[in-house]
């Protein structure tokens, strides 16, 4: 490790000092509190921003197409060199294109999710803001992490902040949400650690040397170390963890419940980043460490994701409830999400990224839009509430928009991330991008497509029943006892204006970060073509072929085959 | 062609929108009642970027009449562009750019006294100017666009101009109801469209017209092997599909008679002279590809003449003006389709041209009257306005003449060229065409007896007025244009409308023919009789539904009783509309709801009942074997002993 970079981890733990900071004796009152837990968050921010500016030049400075997680911090955890068996298991962060805006979304939405808790929230709030803090070290951690241990020492401690956090400071079915929650996700990442340990062993058994590095894990896997067979177990114990996390369908059954039991922040900071954890697991992992079974099963993936798609869209349109509609809509997302992901393009797995960005956007802005109705109203019910849009004007202009962002109006960020997603699946099978043939293909993309009309249809039927028609309050509301003004606050506004932003930057000029993405995607997530002949960049070119159009520098001239690269496990020293 | 004048004027066209449409809403509280001048500012100073358009562009020598201009790389990954922010000028985007803004213009200054009661602003002035500008934008991005993204995000985006403006009067629950249907239907049309794009990339590489339609005319795919018919059939019919949906043709129509709950000059634009055109305006930017399919453009032609056909029936019992409007719209949209299909997109384009003129009139004339009839609008509750409202009257009458193809209006010329050509194809789509032109003159005049004629009846408390010269101007203006905008595509003449499009046609639509190859129409066009016969006949038709409209709702007004208690049934199925409503109400929306609430079932009972089973095997082991622990010493001791007996037995027997 030549070079140390702090940064990082200044992101991630900046935010667990200010959760003890929020204990010390002179923050007394709740003002204080949340103002000072506010404070650190935006801390956190800044130095995200930091971070991401840093990360710009240090890519600038190395050039495009390089392999390595830049800002990386090391410090031996569980080393030793000595002896029969070397290991190295170790605090390893560092980002990539992908991690990098990950991290960004969850600093950006940290503060947003605080902010909004401000009159939402009036017991224990020192417990409350210091979980939320907590939460945020484990996802900033997660998405840092270089590391497979410590990666799933953070995936893991993200449990007990939200379990708390729903449990506490939920909705009337609170205890059993946060029960189901915790055992339902808990019990899928056990298989995941499984999955690990049986990894560290694989490494050992084959060169003696113990190492959960992600990056030394991926180049194992992507030169055909890990036999076809084993791959296959280890894919699908993976997968029980991050499937869950996703929620993939048919294990997405916990996700309506907690949704609809948590507090507003921890829906935001659920729908927004903890279940990328499982679509990153995915594309970090499963994805670049286990490229065979990937392959193999993709076209199984691909089918519960596009069933997903449809099914939870079916399901969000006749729910009554406002959350729970919002909720089964991510499952139905996330659903293009996946199928992205195993289109195992370039484009796809783009779009998937993005489309993790966007989602966390879109549906971060929803949840808290149905959080401040629900202040006002005490009620989810959309049958109870109706023709908002004229006591609420602003209230009603920000759902229009994040719905419009939702269903992927184009010129809204949402677009862009489905367009990709679809253009993946779709030309999968092509080989002209320099990679072997996808799994997937045309076929795939006419149901999804079906689920984009669903997607149309059960929002915009949630927004003509509570914006539209003749106004309907339930009795004794708006309430406003708690200083809140019919319309939105300023502070509201506040919240969700950054939002609306970022989604109309990402569906004007979604440029910066689909170039980011790319080198990272070729680079850390799809396996490297066998025989990579570097082609020079023509920049401003305009080729019309399919290979500068799927912008993809290495074009192959021996497109890698499923098994042709495997080597047995006795083929020689894999690390240098 | 000057590159950097076209660069410029593309921007000012969409950028004035834009810039007005976010003005009239940031400064509404500043501007009240003013807010409708960033909207007209904006959207005029687009249409005299059209105007220059149209100077550069038939300045330049034929052949140099096409010219790609890039703006800014907008969903681009690294390496080739992907797909570029670009604008196409060519003589089609012109001729939609001026109709678009000219129109838009005209509409813009109409609103500013129609959307106010007693001079003061109606609620949500500002917002519907917004809204306008925007719309602006998004059509002339689509018209614009030099990609088939572009023109995709122009086609939502127009799309959701349409549900903001529909639903514009948002506390009635008709309208709210109506703009999600529109949005909804659209959404339908545009899942084929969606497909069809990315059935163009997975075949040619790109989506930018150019290369497009470069490949495709060379009949070869981004992999240089030769193009399957049947391919390009599924692309265009994937691309109809969109088309269906935003041009309001059958299968899709249901949305646009809904679509006139939005406010009348939204009906104008939108739901008449400009949105509801774009899918004429996308097959006939395809023509590459449409016209390489015989059989899609057999489908495209088959399409529209039966929506023509299909919707002038529905029209004849209608009794709101704008439904009646609306349903005339989709019958003269049914005539482009059919237009473009029997291969004469120029003819097509020249009917939506005339056809924006008097469709907008006639909506702008409907919407003066309802403004007068204090927002009442259906001719059972007001008749004989003539006297009352003359100015409106006139130029209705105008717009009514050119609908009704009557010889010498601008309706005529446009209409019976369709019809020549869909003849010279097939002689029934040409029937179809003529029968449709009798039924369009009936249903048009029984609306203007209905409402003008007979004795003056207004709803009441209604104190019935004239508009004012801001709403009056527009009607004047556009009255003109249906009269003589026919002449600049009139054979004897002139035929300069048809010269200028005819470099974007003459690769494909005409090159590709049929009727052309076999040398019939050379004969045909050439035969003076052939096609001032056609006329005669045409023009005829008019007459005849002209004047029997005039028998039955004026001379003898009971014959209309007499014919709905004849045929009670044939007036109820055209008055339910065929019924086409309730089909997919029951065909497709409740199996839909139905599923989801199954889906919901299966989550809460199946899915998690299958996981508690799960949980309760340990669950109840544990529940088992709790009995084992009770702390008792003698019990621990007596399974001991059995344990240890039941180890000694079996190592004994092994």
């Amino acid at each position: 490790m030549e070079q140390q970079t702090w940064i990082l981890t200044a992101v991630i733990f900046a935010p667990l000092v200010g959760a003890f900071l929020l204990w010390l004796p002179p923050y007394g009152d709740d003002r204080s509190v949340r103002r000072s837990a506010l404070c650190f968050s935006l801390v956190t921010l800044g130095l995200t921003v930091a971070a991401v500016v840093q990360f710009y030049s240090a890519s600038r400075q190395l050039g495009r197409g390089d392999p390595a997680y830049l800002l990386q911090h090391y410090w031996p955890w569980i080393v030793s060199a000595a002896g029969e068996a070397r290991i190295d298991i170790a605090y390893r962060v560092g980002v990539d294109g992908i991690s990098i805006w990950m991290l960004a979304l969850t600093a950006l939405l940290m503060p947003l999710a605080i902010w909004s808790s401000f009159t939402a929230v009036r017991t224990r709030t020192r417990e409350y803001y210091s979980l939320l803090l907590l939460l945020q070290v484990a996802l900033a951690g997660v998405f840092c992490a270089l590391d497979l241990l410590l990666f799933y020492v953070f995936f893991e401690f993200t449990l007990i902040p939200l379990f708390l956090l729903i449990g506490v400071w939920g909705g009337a079915e609170r205890r059993r949400a946060a029960n189901k929650f915790f055992i339902y996700t808990l019990s899928g990442s056990v298989l995941t650690f499984a999955g690990i340990v049986y990894l560290a062993y694989y490494s050992y058994t084959d060169s003696q040397y113990i190492t959960l590095n992600i990056e030394e894990l991926t180049r194992m896997g992507q030169t055909g170390f890990i036999s076809p067979r084993v791959q296959m177990w280890l894919f699908l114990a993976f997968a029980a963890g991050f499937a869950i996390k996703v929620p993939l369908f048919p294990v997405h059954t916990w996700l309506p419940l907690a949704h609809t039991e948590a507090p507003t922040a921890g829906s935001v900071i659920l729908a927004g980043v903890l279940l990328k954890l499982g679509t990153y697991g995915f594309c970090r992992i499963s994805i670049p460490m286990l490229p065979d079974a990937a392959r193999q099963l993709a076209p199984a993936v691909a089918v519960l994701a596009i069933v997903g798609i449809l099914y939870a869209a079916l399901a969000a349109w006749v729910q009554r409830d406002v959350k729970k509609l919002v909720a089964y809509s991510s499952v139905s997302h996330l659903g293009f999400c996946m199928l992205g992901l195993f289109s195992l393009k370039v484009a796809g797995v783009n779009g998937a990224v993005l489309y993790m960005v966007n989602h966390g956007l879109s549906t971060g802005a929803l949840f808290l839009i149905v959080g401040f109705l629900y202040e006002r109203y005490h009620t989810r019910d959309i049958e109870a509430i109706g023709g908002l849009a004229r006591p609420m004007p602003w209230l009603a202009f920000f759902l229009v928009f994040f719905t419009l962002s939702s269903i992927g109006l184009p010129g809204l960020n949402g677009f862009v991330g489905e367009f990709l997603v679809l253009l993946g699946t779709a030309t999968s099978r092509l080989t002209l991008d320099g990679r072997a043939a996808g799994p997937l293909g045309y076929g795939y993309v006419i149901p999804a497509a079906g689920g984009i009309i669903l997607g149309a249809v059960y929002m915009l039927w949630m927004c003509q029943r509570v914006l539209f028609g003749p106004l309907k309050e339930p009795p004794h509301t708006p309430d406003t006892a708690t200083g809140l003004s019919r319309d939105l606050t300023g502070r509201e506004i506040g919240i969700l204006t950054p939002i609306a932003l970022a989604c109309v930057f990402i569906g004007v000029y979604p440029k910066p970060m689909l170039d980011t993405f790319k080198g990272a995607v070729v680079q850390h997530v799809l396996r490297s073509p066998a025989a990579t002949v570097h082609t020079q960049d023509t920049p401003g070119s305009d080729r019309s072929g399919l290979a500068a159009l799927l912008g993809d520098e290495t074009p192959v001239a021996v497109s890698a085959g499923s098994t042709a690269s495997y080597r047995s496990p006795a083929g020689g020293e894999p690390y240098e | 062609m000057n590159a950097e004048t076209l660069k410029l004027c593309g921007l000012i066209i969409l950028l004035g929108p834009l810039v007005g449409a976010l003005l009239a809403g940031a400064l509404a509280p500043v501007l009240r009642g003013r807010s409708h001048w960033p909207a007209i500012l904006g959207v005029g100073a687009a249409f005299a970027g059209a105007v220059q358009v149209l100077r550069v562009i038939s300045g330049a020598p034929v052949g140099a009449r096409h010219l790609r201009v890039p703006i800014y790389s907008w969903i681009a990954d690294g390496a080739g562009s992907w797909f570029n922010v670009e604008f196409l000028f060519d003589p089609l985007t012109s001729v939609m750019l001026l109709v678009v803004t000219g129109i838009s213009l005209l509409v813009v200054i109409y609103s500013r006294d129609y959307m106010r009661h007693h001079d003061h602003p109606e609620r949500g002035y500002e917002r519907f100017f917004a809204f306008l500008a925007l719309f602006v934008f998004a059509m002339c991005n689509l018209v614009l666009g030099g990609n088939f993204l572009l023109l995709y995000l122009g086609w939502e985006a127009v799309g959701l101009c349409s549900y903001l403006l529909i639903g514009f009067y948002y506390e009635r629950p008709a309208a709210a109801a109506a703009a999600k249907k529109a949005f909804l239907v659209n959404r339908v049309g545009d899942f084929g469209f969606g497909l069809g794009l990315l059935l163009i990339y997975l075949h040619f590489g790109s989506l930018q017209y150019d290369v497009v339609f470069d490949l495709v005319q060379r009949g070869l795919d981004a992999a240089g092997q030769p193009l399957g018919e049947g391919l390009l059939t599924a692309i265009a019919l994937l691309l109809l599909c969109g088309a269906c949906g935003k041009s309001a043709q059958l299968p899709l129509h249901v949305w646009l008679p809904d679509a006139m709950e939005g406010p009348s000059p939204v009906s104008a634009l939108i739901h008449a002279a400009t949105m509801v055109t774009a899918g004429v305006f996308m097959i006939a930017r395809c023509g590459a590809i449409f016209s390489a399919s015989p059989t899609a453009m057999h489908v495209v032609a088959a399409v529209g003449a039966l929506t023509a056909l299909f919707a002038a029936t529905i029209a004849l019992v209608q009794t709101d003006m704008k439904r009646i409007l609306a349903y005339s719209t989709i019958s003269q949209l049914g005539y482009m389709f059919l237009g473009v299909g029997v291969y004469a997109a120029d003819s097509a384009v020249f009917h939506l041209y005339t056809h924006a003129f008097f469709k907008a009139l006639l909506f702008l004339g409907a919407g003066s009257v309802m403004h007068a009839m204090g927002g009442i609008i259906d001719v059972r509750h007001f008749g004989g306005l003539r006297r009352l409202l003359p100015w409106t009257f006139a130029t209705f009458l105008i717009g009514s003449l050119a609908l009704a193809g009557f010889p010498s209006l601008s309706g005529f010329f446009s209409k019976d060229e369709i019809i020549h050509h869909a003849l010279t194809a097939h002689w029934l789509l040409g029937g179809m065409g003529l029968l449709t032109a009798l039924l369009t003159a009936f249903y048009t005049f029984r609306m203007v007896f209905l409402a003008f004629f007979g004795r003056e009846r207004v709803p009441e408390g209604v104190h019935a007025h004239e508009s004012g010269a801001w709403m009056l101007l527009p009607l004047v203006v556009l009255s003109i244009g249906a009269i003589v905008a026919g002449y600049v595509g009139f054979e004897p003449v002139s035929r300069r409308f048809h010269e200028f499009l005819s470099p974007v046609f003459a690769g494909t639509f005409v090159a590709r023919n049929p009727a052309h190859a076999h040398g019939a129409h050379a004969a045909v066009a050439s035969g003076f009789w052939a096609h001032y016969g056609l006329m005669v006949v045409s023009g005829g038709l008019a007459i005849v539904g002209i004047l029997a409209a005039y028998l039955i709702f004026v001379a003898e007004p009971w014959l209309a009783g007499l014919a709905r208690a004849t045929w009670p049934r044939a007036h109820r199925t055209l008055w339910n509309k065929y019924y086409v409503d309730e089909l997919y109400a029951g065909g497709i929306v409740g199996p839909a709801r139905t599923t989801g609430r199954v889906c919901v079932g299966l989550d809460d009972y199946l899915i998690d009942g299958l996981l508690w089973l799960i949980t309760a095997v340990p669950q109840g082991l544990a529940f088992a074997l709790r009995g084992f622990q009770g702390g008792a010493m003698q019990s621990y001791a007596v399974t001991m002993v059995a344990g240890a007996a039941v180890i000694v037995l079996a190592v004994f027997w092994m």
